[in-house]
């Protein structure tokens, strides 16, 4: 029972991460319409903007947290102007063949300044733990649950309380009617990718101390807010939570029980699954294309 | 007439190929082999993206399936690879069949990440299921082909084998292009329901495409068995399914010549930016972004720009010649 409650928060903590990383693909997906085969990369950039301020640069943590998020903003900015710009009008495919290309040149750029060796990226928890009914629990994976509880509710507050996020959903609902509306068009998809870009960041400096922080670890976490955001529902918020979850909750539930060999099978075959019996996910997009 | 547009590009892709061979050092034929191997599964891919406008993120799956096949029936069973390559083909159709089925019903990104899905499981269970496939390690001493006493295993006498396959697979897509089946899958592509209303049965087209562009990637993966004599998961990742259709965007969407042409040029890019040093994927991201960018209809699409430029009078016909038939 211990081991299970463990498994848990682990699984749960884990989850988190692969959720933040699925909302920000899914906020960009709703507002420009973009699958973004980047998203893994920018949530490598947040650990390694971690790796920096905190590593390197030595800062103290609230203002390491703050840097990184900034430098993850900037980056943000720089994407939406020099990829997403040149490329809205392009196919689908276009899109998804831009966004690799972008993310092997992220990858490379991130070898280029810090190596291959991986990092240890350290938690202002470090070390900590707490006991929990014979249970061991790691504080880091508290703070992260925590954490991510926290940016779902500020996102709420966000898409329901401000104009901002009102204006954001009138975006992705119609452009066109948005931009008739008087809606600064462009300047709201250009906050979609720095929410994104900043979401990914809060992702990638959680993840980096439970995982290493690797240059090469974009791309498992891309196709985990994949199956995370078909499982809950393409296009929609609460389903990338879910789905997130899931995804880990799954990964580290099968390790245990199942095998770990096979772990990563179990989500992309619910995936899979969920595409062939209910294409729309838990929480379901009302458009076409699922045939 | 209709055997015209097939048989010049086989004849072309044999003279150009054949001529590169000789001037070629060797590191260049085997980059060249490889090419080859990749334009035979990105004219598959052509079937189903081009035509048929499937997207799939999967192409590599079936390229391993058809390598892995060949593999497995050469080294387990002992099998000469001239029955191993068909029967391995053959499997890697039935099994396109069999998952597209339920799958093609999907369109969009729903389709691209579902194939995507079934990439990556492939490649999950390739490098797990060790008593089959010899996990990560993969399989290697896979058996040469050879035709009497010629064998095709040094660099040169691949090239031949190569291109002889690629030309009869292209003049085999361009024949197809030009018959109802090929104009079949174009109408599903560009407009699904009227498809349907002029009585186009279109999950058949669309099953028919998908097995085809399995069809050739099976031919492709035993063409790199035999090539490299060495198979392993790393070699069919998802990464390569995204490659093959990067390949297809860059050389031109729906032609066989850009498909070729594409499949060249990503395989000899990062060849010629070695200069760059460490740094050569980098501007290769940046390189294929830029192509996407400036070039939307890829290198095709520039050729016939260019040719339209350089003749004065629009001569609609040229200009539109090598996007009806090649």
């Amino acid at each position: 029972m211990a081991d299970f409650v463990q498994l848990i928060i682990n699984g749960l903590a884990i989850g988190s991460v692969y959720a933040l990383a699925a909302i920000g693909f899914v906020i960009v997906y709703s507002a420009t319409g973009v699958v973004n085969f980047a998203a893994g990369q920018f949530v490598m950039f947040g650990t390694f903007a971690g790796v920096a301020t905190l590593v390197n640069a030595q800062l103290p943590w609230p203002f390491a947290y703050g840097a990184a998020l900034l430098i993850m903003a900037l980056f943000g900015a720089l994407f939406f102007v020099s990829v997403y710009l040149p490329l809205r009008r392009g196919s689908i495919v276009t899109i998804i063949i831009g966004t690799v290309a972008v993310s092997i040149t992220m990858q490379n750029a991130a070898l280029l300044s810090f190596g291959s060796w991986p990092f240890r990226l350290p938690s202002p928890v470090e070390d900590s733990a707490v006991s929990l009914g014979g249970a061991i629990i790691s504080l880091h994976a508290l703070a992260v649950v925590a954490v991510t509880a926290v940016m779902v509710a500020g996102l709420w507050l966000l898409f329901n309380r401000t104009s901002v996020g009102v204006g954001m959903r009138a975006v992705a609902q119609d452009v066109q009617a948005a931009r008739l509306m008087g809606l600064k068009v462009n300047r709201l998809l250009a906050f979609s990718w720095i929410l994104a870009a900043v979401l990914a960041g809060v992702a990638g400096l959680m993840l980096g101390p439970m995982w290493f922080a690797d240059v090469n670890m974009g791309d498992p976490i891309a196709l985990k807010a994949f199956a995370a955001t078909i499982i809950g529902g393409f296009g929609s918020l609460p389903g990338a939570i879910v789905g997130g979850l899931f995804v880990g909750l799954s990964e580290v539930l099968g390790a245990s029980y199942v095998s770990s060999a096979y772990k990563d099978l179990i989500s992309f075959g619910i995936m899979i699954a969920f595409l062939l019996v209910r294409p729309q996910g838990v929480f379901g997009e009302k458009i076409q294309d699922r045939g | 007439m209709a055997m015209r547009i097939p048989l010049q590009i086989a004849t072309a892709i044999i003279v150009l190929g054949g001529i590169s061979g000789m001037v070629l050092p060797e590191y260049h034929l085997r980059l060249l082999n490889l090419s080859l191997i990749s334009a035979v599964a990105v004219i598959g891919l052509n079937f189903a993206f081009g035509y048929a406008g499937l997207i799939s993120l999967g192409h590599a799956a079936f390229v391993g399936m058809g390598g892995y096949g060949l593999a497995i029936l050469t080294t387990t069973c002992g099998w000469s690879p001239w029955l191993a390559a068909p029967v391995a083909i053959a499997a890697t159709a039935i099994s396109a069949g069999l998952i597209g089925y339920p799958l093609l019903r999907l369109r969009g990104h729903y389709l691209a990440l579902a194939t995507l899905g079934l990439n990556v499981s492939f490649y999950i269970v390739t490098s797990n299921w060790i008593a089959m496939t010899g996990g990560t390690n993969g399989i290697a001493r896979i058996p040469g082909l050879a035709l009497g006493s010629f064998s095709f295993s040094g660099e040169h006498q691949f090239l031949w084998l190569a291109l002889m396959v690629l030309a009869l697979i292209a003049a085999a897509a361009a024949a197809l292009h030009k018959s109802r089946l090929g104009r079949e899958m174009i109408a599903v592509r560009d407009d699904e329901i009227a498809s349907e209303m002029t009585g186009i049965d279109t999950t058949r087209i669309k099953i028919e495409a998908f097995v085809l562009s399995a069809i050739c990637a099976a031919v492709a993966g035993c063409l790199f068995a035999l090539h490299m004599r060495f198979v392993a998961p790393e070699d069919f990742t998802y990464a390569h399914s995204i490659t093959y259709l990067a390949m297809l965007i860059v050389g031109g969407e729906g032609t066989i010549v850009g498909a070729v042409l594409g499949a060249v040029l990503l395989t000899f890019l990062p060849e010629w930016l070695r200069f760059l040093g460490t740094a050569y994927l980098f501007f290769f991201g940046l390189l294929v972004l830029g192509i996407l960018v400036f070039l939307p209809t890829g290198l095709v699409g520039l050729g016939q720009r260019l040719s339209r430029r350089s003749a004065k009078t629009p001569l609609l016909a040229s200009a539109r010649a090598p996007e009806a038939t090649s």
